[in-house]
């Protein structure tokens, strides 16, 4: 996911840019005394993104993200222009973008947040010892607050975006589901047949005849049928959108097939009053697909002998 | 020809596409010219093509369903083609009753659809 | 439950112009909130009954959009005011049964069946506030 997505997933406007400096009790003062520190950080960046690598590699679970010399070059040089950010004196969209674009290259090579939380947690370290070495401790206590105040913020950007990417990914699951548990199938020219297996909620339910009638348009079906004998329960709900389903389908001129339809789902259904005057209905699969070929004017026949060849 | 919404002929069917929203001014106008169209030419069949139609409220809806009705009384068989998935699905769930307007996924199928129910529909 | 407002916006309702106006807002905040094409289509469809409600039987009235959230969840509200004759009988309406103001009716209880939220108040003589609400589903 590129960093542009992950700001309109954040909602990342003017508004939630306020809130979250804000939050951190990031102001003016602190981008200035950030500003105002740049000269320290330039003189400082090396030494502070080394000992930061050092403590990376460290740890054996890191190193396949460093395979090699040329990487960590590579690396080091991305994370020294991501540390003098820091103290630009500005936070702004464009601030905030540029820390995205770090965050998403992070999710995409699978680093994850404990590391990023250990980075941080280094930086801050590395900065507290040079600035009480460097300033006075009024100065010091004042630098670090504001230095403080700008990791959190870039902290919390970077923990939203492993959540947004997580959400991401629930919801591709979930679309991928959904399509698993709808496969609509072409039996023939214009004619599609929808097995239904399990317990269909509401929520199914719903999907379903979406999903129904999408096919039905790309496909330019004549009729769909449907098979619910792998049904679990069909309830007034299921029923009520087996006709719904049929009534919409028909508005786009095609027809239903109710198919599988067992002794007990017979009574379940004309007992609710449901009315099924409008649908075709036929017990077994076989028979609905029979008469869903007579619909498109094609039979099934018997071959005659190898000579006479394959009857329209 | 009062409205905006074009009617073609085509031998013994008539075609109008609704491209444009259908607001009171238009859905009027809409229904005197169909109606005045049927009456000039006599056809046998009538299209209504609402493919361009992304939404269809129950305004939209007793328009084209009594559109069709009033040209069902002057013997001319009217087919509704071309509604979108969402437009259906939409209709059905609102429980507004569409009654038996006769529907067709395109203009084919509609042709072909007026062509079976007269037999001897001329179309050219 | 702690619905927030991300965005707003507020329209008047004194012509048909602003009924289509409505509607075509609704439908892009919709798609802006990442609504499928039937979702989008539902909640425009009541908006457009609820807008037409305002129109026909108020004389007159407002529309007012949201952005909103729940949570994880995100969602759009719209909110229908007006200062017409008010509604008596409510049940009855929103059963779809109310012969004098019939397509009223129709439009309440079909709106109803296409949102997740919908809530209703009205006094005789001083106007009616209807508030729905759709909820952006994974």
């Amino acid at each position: 996911m590129d960093h542009r997505r992950y700001m309109s997933l954040l909602k990342l406007d003017e508004a939630e840019l306020r809130a979250r400096m804000s939050a951190c009790e990031l102001g003016p003062e602190d981008l200035e005394r950030l500003q105002r520190l740049r000269p320290f950080a330039e003189k400082h960046t090396a030494e502070v993104v080394n000992a930061f690598y050092e403590l990376l590699l460290s740890h054996p679970q890191m190193r396949k993200f460093f395979p090699d010399e040329a990487t960590v070059r590579r690396v080091k040089r991305t994370q020294s222009d991501y540390f003098l950010g820091l103290f630009e004196g500005r936070v702004d969209l464009a601030y905030v973008e540029d820390r995205l674009r770090v965050g998403a290259m992070h999710e995409r090579i699978g680093l994850a947040p404990k590391w990023y939380l250990a980075a941080y947690r280094k930086y801050l370290d590395l900065l507290h010892t040079l600035l009480y070495a460097e300033y006075p401790p009024a100065e010091a206590r004042a630098f670090f607050g504001s230095i403080k105040k700008i990791v959190f913020f870039d902290m919390a950007i970077a923990i939203d975006t492993y959540i947004a990417a997580n959400l991401e990914t629930i919801q591709r699951h979930q679309v991928a589901l959904r399509e698993l548990s709808t496969p609509v199938i072409r039996v023939h020219d214009r004619v599609l047949l929808l097995p239904l297996v399990g317990a269909i909620d509401s929520v199914r339910a719903h999907q379903i005849m979406d999903t129904v009638l999408v096919r039905v348009v790309e496909e330019k079906a004549k009729c769909i049928i449907l098979d619910i004998a792998g049904v679990a329960v069909v309830d007034t709900k299921v029923a009520d959108n087996l006709v719904k389903t049929t009534a919409s389908v028909r508005l786009l001129g095609a027809q239903t097939i109710l198919t599988g339809i067992s002794a007990q789902v017979a009574r379940t259904i004309v007992q609710l009053g449901v009315d099924i005057s409008i649908m075709h209905t036929r017990s077994r699969l076989q028979e609905g697909i029979e008469l869903a070929l007579e619909m498109v004017g094609k039979t099934i026949a018997p071959k005659n002998g190898a000579s006479e060849g394959a009857r329209p | 020809m009062t409205g905006v919404i074009p009617i073609l002929r085509m031998g013994d069917v008539l075609l109008t596409t609704v491209h444009v929203e259908l607001r009171d001014a238009i859905a009027e106008a809409f229904q005197t010219d169909v109606l005045s169209a049927i009456e000039k030419s006599r056809a046998t069949g009538l299209i209504i093509d609402i493919s361009g139609l992304d939404m269809v409220d129950s305004y939209v809806a007793r328009i084209l369903a009594e559109t069709g009705r009033m040209a069902r009384l002057m013997g001319t068989e009217a087919v509704l083609c071309g509604m979108r998935p969402e437009v259906s699905a939409t209709l059905v769930r609102m429980g507004f009753p569409m009654g038996t307007v006769q529907t067709a996924l395109d203009l084919d199928e509609g042709l072909a659809l007026l062509r079976s129910k007269n037999g001897l529909t001329r179309i050219e | 439950m702690n619905i927030t407002t991300r965005e707003r916006r507020e329209m008047p309702v004194q012509s048909e112009d602003d009924v289509i106006l409505v509607r075509r807002a609704v439908k892009a905040l919709a798609e802006q909130t990442g609504f499928d094409t039937f979702a989008s289509a539902a909640l425009t469809t009541a908006a457009s009954e609820l807008t037409r409600n305002i129109w026909v039987h108020a004389k007159g009235g407002v529309a007012i959009i949201e952005a909103v959230e729940n949570g994880e969840r995100m969602g759009v509200r719209v909110t229908f005011r007006d200062e017409g004759p008010g509604i008596a009988d409510v049940p009855r309406v929103l059963a779809g049964g109310y012969s004098t103001a019939r397509s009223m009716g129709l439009g309440l209880s079909g709106s109803k069946r296409l949102v997740d939220d919908f809530a209703l108040q009205s006094t005789v003589g001083t106007g009616t506030t209807v508030e729905i609400v759709k909820w952006k589903s994974y």
